[in-house]
């Protein structure tokens, strides 16, 4: 059995372009990478440093002594992989780049803060299924909470590419936490009633945003599905026109979800689990799905390989216990 | 014109990585570690499975299991923490889905068996010994995510029961005992094992741990508690092939499968060392797939680099 040229191509030697702060915590990383696989927005990459470091090992034993057996530099490096969507794909003349956006919160994403131009790592991808763009739907509505805005915006590229009509509902906890550049000129509403086009990351795939905060501090004063819910009731649209397409905190994904059943909107959910492989091997990062073909009605799907986009009616939002 | 000079200083001496484990011809001592790999077909798409010593499922029980709630996995330092709850999609569909996958590799298969009691631990092997491909059964009686599944690794009573029943119920296939170290003298337990007829000891499963959020005040881990693996156990597992390697294997002639962070070929010579016949790889895998043709490759240019011809020259050669 061989292991085709396909497969191989996952695995890629990335060098930091650029690793720019964007609000308080929140960073974008772009990499290089020679070569990368036909891809679509929703995928994910899978970053690590490189193992073992670069000089971490003589190649020559050195006495008998600790030194060769010396292994302290990989004390303080996180050890497995971290998933990030593909924030957005460009060709460049020396291969490709990606963006993926993190936000500080631990070891490993505070080992990605230290990386500066130059700086190579280990990138796996891209993994994961990707949105389904439905061509008979003209218009598409991309809800990010928080940390879940990274794959609306190359979403928001793909589909402003394919001819729809998209409007971003993008929600912060405060308006310093929003990792998007504000257009000073185009201040967003602060009823969500009408999408501007503030954020220059979309209105340069002319998608135009609605903006939330939970503290008020910018935008809509709330949560990101009440945004949606205003914005919604304004504005009168015929639902089986949309794609809703949401990436963010369970909770605010749950709500919307629920908002879009009794809407009888189409939704599609970005889901986040803590994952040791990313390629189905580990079955760490279950999501429990309805199932009719199970006993139970419902099994565990992966999320790195059935998702991380789940038809979102069919994902089972309540905690279950084990069975 | 000029006439190539052949470099004959370039030619390497061949170098054998083959090991004998209980009967088993592994033609390297790398194999993957249960539970860590999935079924095969998932990991196959990312390394040519054909070029370990041999493939280890993911445990197997007589019924379908869905497995614990998320979370089920968490990073430590040097480590992870996993409760995955032996989910697996049982005997009759592994029959029917995984096992003619695994067949085509030729390659030495071993499954991973888990179940309540003997008679389920005995429904499985039963059922596969017919396939040829198996070339052995790894009885998991040490899964610390589980009720009943460290029971009786824990207690040498209750586990030289298990293992002698399914003894007499398997003819062809190798029956490896993987070890708990979550008791006061493996030893102990392996002596148990060894006693009651198994071919192998796989040493060690993961360590009981657990991890809070401070924040919550729960558990990181649906599950509450987990296994702790990777880098960090590898010195408490290299201990514990040492101690049933000098208490009891070697005595017994009984092969271990050393497994325990072992995410190099530095780390898999150190087991050998020790005592073990071959190793096992299993949360480095999560971080790059292809590590056991890795660790194969550096064995090879390490024994070629000490002078030695073949990998046995190193097993339990402890000084």
């Amino acid at each position: 059995m061989q292991v085709t040229a396909d497969t191989c191509a996952i695995f890629h030697t990335a060098t930091v372009v650029a690793n720019q702060a964007l609000c308080r915590e929140h960073y974008r990383l772009t990499l290089r990478v020679e070569s990368f696989a036909p891809s679509l927005p929703g995928q994910f990459v899978h970053l690590c440093p490189i193992t073992p470091p670069p000089g971490a090992y003589p190649s020559e034993p050195v006495g008998d002594g600790p030194v060769g057996n010396d292994r302290l530099s990989n004390a303080s490096r996180p050890l497995l992989r971290r998933a990030f969507s593909i924030a957005g794909l460009r060709n460049a003349p020396s291969g490709v780049h990606l963006d993926v956006m993190y936000r500080v919160v631990g070891s490993a994403t505070r080992w990605m803060e230290s990386l500066a131009e130059g700086d190579s790592l280990s990138c796996m991808g891209p993994l994961g299924n990707s949105f389904p763009i439905q061509e008979r739907r003209p218009l598409a509505w991309l809800v990010a909470g928080g940390v879940g805005l990274p794959p609306m915006l190359w979403l928001a590229d793909a589909l402003h590419r394919s001819g729809k009509n998209v409007v971003a509902f993008c929600g912060a906890r405060s308006a310093e936490l929003l990792a998007l550049t504000l257009d000073p000129n185009q201040p967003p509403d602060h009823s969500a009633r009408r999408a501007t086009p503030s954020a220059l990351e979309f209105a340069r795939h002319q998608v135009p945003v609605v903006i939330s905060t939970d503290d008020g501090s910018l935008g809509f004063s709330g949560h990101v599905g009440l945004a949606l819910a205003a914005y919604v009731e304004a504005n009168r649209t015929a639902t089986d026109d949309v794609v809703l397409y949401t990436c963010g905190p369970e909770r605010m994904m749950d709500s919307v979800a629920a908002f879009c059943r009794a809407r009888k909107i189409e939704c599609h959910v970005c889901m986040e689990r803590a994952m040791a492989c990313g390629t189905g091997m580990c079955q760490s990062c279950v999501v429990p799905v309805r199932d009719e073909a199970d006993s139970a009605g419902w099994r565990y799907r992966l999320c790195c390989t059935d998702g991380p986009i789940f038809e979102a009616q069919r994902v089972i939002w309540k905690p279950i216990g084990a069975i | 014109m000029l006439i190539p000079v052949i470099q004959r200083t370039g030619t390497k001496p061949s170098i054998d990585l083959s090991v004998d484990l209980a009967g088993i011809r592994l033609a390297n001592p790398v194999m993957t570690a249960s539970g860590t790999s999935g079924y095969g077909p998932e990991h196959g798409k990312l390394m040519d499975l054909s070029r370990l010593g041999a493939f280890v499922t993911k445990a197997i029980s007589p019924e379908p299991r869905k497995g614990n709630p998320p979370e089920r996995v968490v990073e430590t330092a040097a480590g992870m923490l996993n409760a995955i709850g032996l989910a697996n999609i049982g005997l009759e569909q592994f029959i029917q889905e995984k096992a003619p996958y695994l067949e085509k590799l030729g390659i030495p298969i071993i499954v991973n068996v888990v179940g309540r009691d003997a008679d389920d631990f005995i429904k499985v092997c039963a059922r596969l010994e017919s396939i040829e491909c198996i070339a052995a059964f790894e009885l998991n009686v040490s899964c610390p995510n589980v009720s009943g599944g460290l029971d009786f690794g824990a207690d040498p009573k209750r586990l030289h029961g298990l293992v002698s029943a399914v003894r007499k119920r398997v003819q062809r296939a190798k029956l490896i005992v993987k070890l708990s170290p979550n008791v006061t003298d493996i030893a102990v337990t392996a002596a148990a094992a060894v006693e009651a007829g198994a071919d192998a000891l796989s040493v060690i499963n993961t360590l009981c741990g657990m991890v809070i959020n401070v924040e919550t005040w729960k558990p990181m881990l649906a599950n509450r508690t987990g296994g702790v693996s990777g880098p960090a156990i590898r010195p408490v597992a290299l201990y514990m092939v040492h101690r049933v390697y000098t208490k009891v294997a070697r005595d017994a002639h009984v092969p271990i499968i050393g497994m325990g962070g072992i995410s190099n070929w530095r780390d898999a010579v150190e087991f050998l060392l020790a005592g073990a016949t071959a190793v096992a790889v299993g949360t480095a895998l999560f971080v790059d797939p292809r590590t056991p043709i890795q660790i194969c490759e550096g064995l090879t240019e390490y024994l070629t680099r000490r002078g030695l011809s073949s990998v046995r020259d190193l097993i339990g050669q402890l000084r």
